[in-house]
């Protein structure tokens, strides 16, 4: 089936220069020569255009669409992630060159009214359509475009569908990416962002305390009367998460804001094309201070941790980062000690901290890590691009 | 170890996530310059409607909320209430990224394309 696809496309190139202007190109030149239409062809025959899209799910409790881990992923394969041109001004996707970033809210089978009529949040499963999930989100990796729902965050209803066409990377991102078992086959790549309590808490206040009608009384309860649905529903899927971001309070400081983070990277062993990040040995157990007589840092400081773990029965390996950047050569310093990260030069994960200087996280193990992820999934992109090419080539051969 | 690597004015101060707009001392990442780097936003009339339509709604939903947990702070209403308010207060924290931080009207291209409509009169504070 592969290598029919090679020959279709081949035969479609060479029918769009035989004009009689042109002289005859031959089928291997077509192939290896640098001409503008050589260009096209080969750009043609490697792409993932008419073969599946790459699908990654990201469990997160913070909206959609506008977290700044969605616009750091997309910010590592280039382009600035907008929303649809000339679409819904409520519609939740994101849209770069390379990927889509949908909005599971969009799957809600029960708008604001329905859901308080029946009594269930929008945590609650019952809320949600995970057929209508599944059917469209493998039609998109399987390459065939979809009408998908729009649920409206401001007026509370379901809006007319907007045209979802399969991108390169497909990413779903929501409350539950990774609650049905058949949508979990889908992904090739999932992330949860398991924010602590306390930490929750505290942003929460940040977003909240300058609303009228917000108090800390409100933001409390809001959290506490949301937790049993949350612990239900969305906290079980971490187990089943490539990698999970852990937001915990820093243990350097008594820091009771949430403004110093401690933040770990847990990475599952044995996920195909996925190789884990490690510092200095891999799977040995290392604690790390970077400041000392090369480098001064900044109170409070930056402490590392990697090691091995067991999480939920399966063998993990965990990068930890406690405390803050405060200078460019700190981050550059931490950069060039860490191993596998996936980056194409040397300092381009500091690169993509500048880029972001003004997003959330950018100065602490959350811009860190979400940049680090974003990396290890254009390297999972590649190297399944790769072995589709290489399938091809290597049947043409025998 | 003096920072020889000089690139854009490095400025890792940490700031609340959701920051009020006038807290622009911080380095954009080259968009659209805004119209002046103070408080004060250009944003179309529809953008600020909507705005304002989510603070009301906030205000609104925690009245409710308090007011139906009251009654009993188990029910499932009470959740469902709550849940509510977490809604539109991420919605309006989403609307104040995009509007403040990320230079992305939602109504920027209908606004392109119907410059006429009452929605699309420029709103300044």
């Amino acid at each position: 089936m592969a290598v029919s696809t090679v020959y279709t496309v081949q035969i479609q190139s060479l029918n769009s220069i035989s004009t009689p202007s042109k002289s005859h190109l031959g089928f291997n030149q077509l192939l290896y020569s640098s001409g503008k239409k050589t260009r096209r062809a080969t750009h043609i025959s490697c792409s993932a255009d008419n073969d599946k899209t790459v699908v990654i799910g990201l469990a997160a409790d913070s909206g959609c669409g506008k977290s700044t881990f969605m616009r750091r992923l997309t910010s590592v394969f280039g382009g600035a992630a907008e929303p649809p041109k000339g679409g819904n001004p409520d519609s939740n996707t994101l849209i770069s060159d390379m990927t889509t970033v949908i909005c599971l809210d969009d799957y809600h089978s029960l708008d604001r009214n329905g859901r308080k009529e029946k009594g269930v949040t929008a945590l609650d499963p019952k809320a949600n359509d995970f057929d209508l999930m599944y059917e469209q989100v493998k039609a998109v990796k399987e390459g065939i475009a979809v009408d998908k729902p729009i649920y409206n965050h401001v007026t509370g209803l379901i809006d007319p569908p907007e045209l979802i066409k399969p991108p390169k990377i497909f990413v779903i991102e929501g409350l539950h990416p990774m609650y049905d078992a058949r949508v979990r086959e889908l992904l090739d790549f999932s992330i949860y962002l398991d924010i602590s309590p306390e930490v929750k808490f505290a942003w929460k206040i940040q977003r909240d305390m300058a609303e009228r009608g917000h108090s800390l009384e409100s933001i409390k309860a809001s959290i506490e009367a949301r937790k049993p649905d949350f612990d239900a529903y969305i906290d079980p899927q971490k187990q089943y998460a490539d990698a999970v971001i852990e937001v915990l309070p820093t243990q350097l400081i008594p820091d009771d804001e949430g403004k110093v983070l401690r933040v770990r990277l847990i990475m599952k062993e044995g996920v195909k094309y996925f190789n884990p990040v490690y510092l200095f040995d891999e799977g040995s157990t290392i604690s790390w201070v970077p400041c000392g007589r090369k480098l001064t840092c900044s109170y409070p400081g930056i402490k590392f941790a990697y090691g091995p773990e067991t999480y939920f029965g399966h063998e993990v390996s965990v990068l930890e980062m406690d405390g803050q950047f405060d200078r460019l050569d700190e981050l550059i310093y931490v950069e060039s000690h860490l191993s596998n990260i996936s980056t194409k030069f040397y300092g381009e994960v500091t690169q993509q901290m500048l880029k972001h200087a003004d997003f959330p996280g950018s100065n602490n193990g959350t811009g860190l890590f979400q940049t680090i992820v974003g990396l290890k999934i254009r390297d999972l992109y590649e190297q399944i691009v790769a072995s589709k090419v290489a399938a091809p080539l290597e049947a043409t051969k025998a | 170890m003096a920072s020889s690597l000089s690139l854009t004015p490095f400025n890792f101060r940490p700031h609340p996530r959701f920051s009020p707009p006038s807290s622009s001392s911080l380095p954009r990442s080259g968009r659209k310059p805004a119209a002046g780097v103070r408080s004060e936003m250009k944003i179309y009339k529809g953008t600020r409607i909507r705005e304002q339509r989510l603070t009301e709604m906030i205000e609104q939903k925690v009245a409710e909320a308090k007011q139906v947990c009251g009654e009993d702070e188990t029910s499932d209403e009470c959740k469902v209430a709550w849940d509510e308010v977490e809604e539109v207060s991420q919605a309006k924290a989403d609307l104040r990224l995009k509007i403040h931080h990320l230079q992305q009207d939602p109504l920027e291209h209908f606004c392109q394309e119907n410059p006429e409509t009452d929605e699309c009169r420029i709103y300044e504070d």
